[in-house]
């Protein structure tokens, strides 16, 4: 079986889940608040940030702190319960396509997920800018050629953490733990986004990477600005480390 | 005297009808063969009985007890199994049998006696999710018959065992009502095993009941409307086929 | 007796380490926080409690309120995971019972949850602070706040995980909601009163304490109530 048709056939695993009900759900919540104090936009002199900068920003911070992270969660318990419920990882090992081929079709899944979630919330974005637009009398709405980029930055920040979701939700086959951990290490990353070793904590890489954007938007505020080396070479190898883990685990419970 | 009976049972989902009006009489102290195809309305049936579907109209009672007011009541007096065994994987089928024994207010000691019933004596302590399909097979019995319930509803209760489970199981169902008391209603999609077990049976084909007595009776109604009186199974699979090309229709 | 067969039925799933966790996660928060920055709370002109839980406590809830979803939503799924909630349903006991029986165990796993972290904040108090006459009953009344705080939020995830089949469903909108708490804004006050956004607030520095309280009462009657129309639909549709 090539990698292409095990990729269509999980998602055709995830049809009827209500997944995209969550995401938008999110996006949906996350951006009324800003839409109901969007006066606040024009009191940021300390900061030195233009309103519709500030609507901007300020939204994607909330999202990558905590929902972002979340939602992976939430679609990593998913496609593990999809694959639990009725034993269908017992037949899908019995067939013959490689479990390395397997996982990395569900990563890719998740990686979907996680753009479409993003994709959701620019959709978002836009809409409310553009009530707020009216409701204020002022241009809200920022250049998607701006957008696209940062929303690209944040998405390819999250792939480490992805796949540290991942490698967690496959090694951990109690659920509850799989999920506790998952959802216990999103909580420190806003601590430690304030710290020297946050390139080493791949939960904080989306939150630390909006929060840098957010002082260069600015003008009177400093954030830490992410230095390339050594956060790339130690991305890509916690990204493989993670990716090789969980190929080489996936389906041993089921083996057993 | 019937202990179970139903009065124009009927339960229909979005356009299809699963259960048409059926009559059933089930005598107390007998073991009731309930027989059909796959789809026929079985298990919908049994699951009414069990308050787990709600009838869309029609009635029944269970022991003289309505439903749905005396639910609890009918669930106190009734062991049941239905479709797939039910059970906590994470516990030992022990364990299992202990939380339906502090429900239903049983001692101890009924934990050991349902697990030797069903010959899971020895396995009593191994978590659930590792038993096998047998294995799990005879938990949902276990958890159907502990405290031996005046009323017992199986649903297909030898699926999954081997030949000598299925023996087994089919002598102890066949032993229930003289040693315990119990009516039994157990489903099956063969007439040779309901044979086997109850001395008298329903028949059900696309949510109707085609016929319902004893098998004597059967087999007098068989040769009056020449079926092939000698072999059970051919009369009733040409039954079946007979309904399906009606359509349905009541006979 | 319910709080003892759910008490049973929750062995090996991991539950009751998951609070444990989350407790010791939480309670680690002030202790890390002093440990590092000493001298910037002790020179605080305030009671110890107070600056303890002003410094950390919006962390601390964070994991209470995830240990929560987590625990309520694993505690619906044991019975929808191998179909056990159908022999349930067919055994003499009302599903209202059942909520009950779960409802109390995790009432009382977040007690326990609070009495970790309130060691945390005795062990923190004392090491760092000199405590005053008052300290005891500052630290029971902030905590037995928060605990009546919690109540709301646990009932309601309960009832969430009750009412979705798919375990990933349910904790899919307990997130949804924590992340809607974390954003709601402070004004107008009805916002705060959000259930999972209540386990955040604390009894010092808190405006309408009384109202809070109440509002917690509410809740609990509201969601019970929405429990027992959840049965009735519910039943009404198989």
């Amino acid at each position: 079986m090539n990698f292409l048709s095990l990729l269509s056939v999980e998602y055709k695993k995830i049809k009827r889940s209500k997944i995209f009900l969550i995401l938008f759900a999110a996006a949906f919540i996350l951006w009324i608040p800003s839409i109901i104090n969007s006066d606040l936009n024009f009191h940021m002199e300390t900061e030195g940030i233009s309103p519709e900068n500030n609507f901007f920003i300020q939204g994607f911070m909330a999202m990558s702190w905590f929902m972002f992270p979340a939602s992976i969660v939430v679609v990593t318990v998913l496609l593990n319960q999809t694959e639990r419920a009725d034993n269908g990882i017992i037949k899908m090992l019995s067939l013959p396509a490689s479990t390395v081929k397997l996982s990395l079709a569900k990563f890719i899944v998740m990686l979907s997920l996680a753009a479409a979630q993003i994709l959701i919330l620019t959709g978002a974005y836009y809409a409310s800018a553009a009530i707020v637009s009216v409701i204020q009398d002022y241009n809200f709405i920022l250049p998607p050629l701006f957008v696209a980029k940062e929303t690209g930055i944040i998405f390819l920040s999250a792939l480490p953490m992805t796949a540290f979701f991942w490698m967690v939700s496959v090694c951990i086959q109690t659920p509850v733990f799989s999920v506790g951990t998952g959802m216990a290490s999103i909580v420190p990353s806003v601590l430690l986004i304030n710290t020297k070793a946050w390139f080493a904590y791949p939960m904080s890489y989306p939150l630390f990477v909006v929060s840098s954007e957010y002082g260069k938007l600015a003008a009177n505020l400093e954030t830490a600005q992410p230095e390339l080396i050594p956060w790339l070479p130690v991305a890509v190898v916690i990204t493989i480390i993670c990716l090789i883990i969980s190929c080489s685990c996936f389906g041993w419970a089921a083996r057993r | 005297m019937n202990i179970i009976e139903t009065k124009n049972l009927v339960k229909t989902y979005s356009g299809f009808t699963a259960v048409s009006g059926i009559n059933l009489h089930i005598p107390k102290g007998e073991v009731y063969g309930f027989l059909g195809p796959n789809g026929a309305g079985k298990s919908t049936t049994m699951k009414m009985f069990l308050g787990l579907v709600k009838p869309t109209s029609g009635s029944f009672t269970i022991d003289g007890k309505k439903y749905p007011g005396n639910r609890i009541e009918i669930l106190k007096e009734t062991g049941s199994f239905i479709e797939a065994p039910a059970f906590y994987g994470n516990l030992s089928g022990e364990e299992n049998l202990e939380i339906i024994c502090k429900i239903l207010g049983l001692p101890k000691s009924s934990v050991s006696e349902a697990l030797e019933l069903t010959g899971l004596a020895q396995f009593g302590k191994r978590l659930a999710k590792k038993y096998s399909l047998g294995m799990k097979q005879r938990l949902g019995l276990a958890s159907a018959l502990i405290g031996k319930p005046p009323v017992l509803i199986l649903d297909e209760p030898t699926n999954g065992l081997d030949p000598a489970g299925i023996h087994e199981i089919r002598m102890l169902i066949r032993s229930l009502p003289e040693k315990y008391g119990c009516t039994v209603l157990v489903s099956s999609h063969l007439l040779s095993e309901i044979e086997l077990m109850a001395g008298n049976i329903g028949i059900l084909n696309r949510g109707h009941l085609l016929f319902e007595g004893t098998l004597e009776e059967l087999r007098q109604d068989a040769s009056a409307k020449g079926y092939p009186a000698d072999n059970l199974e051919e009369m009733f699979l040409a039954m079946i086929d007979e309904d399906n090309r009606k359509g349905g229709a009541v006979i | 007796m319910n709080i003892c067969l759910e008490y049973k039925k929750v062995k090996r799933t991991g539950f009751i380490q998951l609070f444990l966790c989350g407790a010791i996660l939480a309670a680690v928060v002030p202790v890390v926080n002093m440990v590092f920055r000493t001298e910037m709370y002790t020179s605080i002109h305030n009671t110890p409690v107070q600056i303890l839980l002003g410094a950390n406590w919006q962390l601390m809830a964070m994991f209470n309120v995830l240990v929560i979803v987590t625990g309520t939503c694993l505690l619906y799924h044991i019975e929808y995971d191998n179909n056990s909630i159908q022999k349930l349903k067919s055994l003499p006991i009302t599903e209202s019972q059942v909520f009950l029986g779960k409802a109390a165990l995790s009432v009382i796993m977040y007690m326990s949850v609070l009495v970790i972290e309130a060691g945390a904040v005795i062990f923190c108090s004392c090491h760092w602070f000199v405590t005053g006459d008052g300290f005891w009953k500052e630290l029971c009344q902030n905590f037995i706040y928060s605990f009546i705080m919690g109540l709301p939020c646990i009932a309601l995830s309960l009832l969430v995980s009750e009412a979705c089949k798919n375990m990933w469903m349910s904790f899919g909108i307990g997130v949804v909601c924590v992340f809607t708490a974390l954003i709601l804004p402070e004004k107008p006050f009805f916002l705060s009163l959000f259930p999972f956004a209540m386990p955040f607030k604390m009894l010092a520095g808190t405006k309408h304490v009384i109202n809070y309280i109440y509002a917690s009462a509410a809740w609990i009657a509201v969601t019970s109530l929405a429990e027992l129309l959840l049965i009735k639909i519910r039943r009404s549709f198989e």
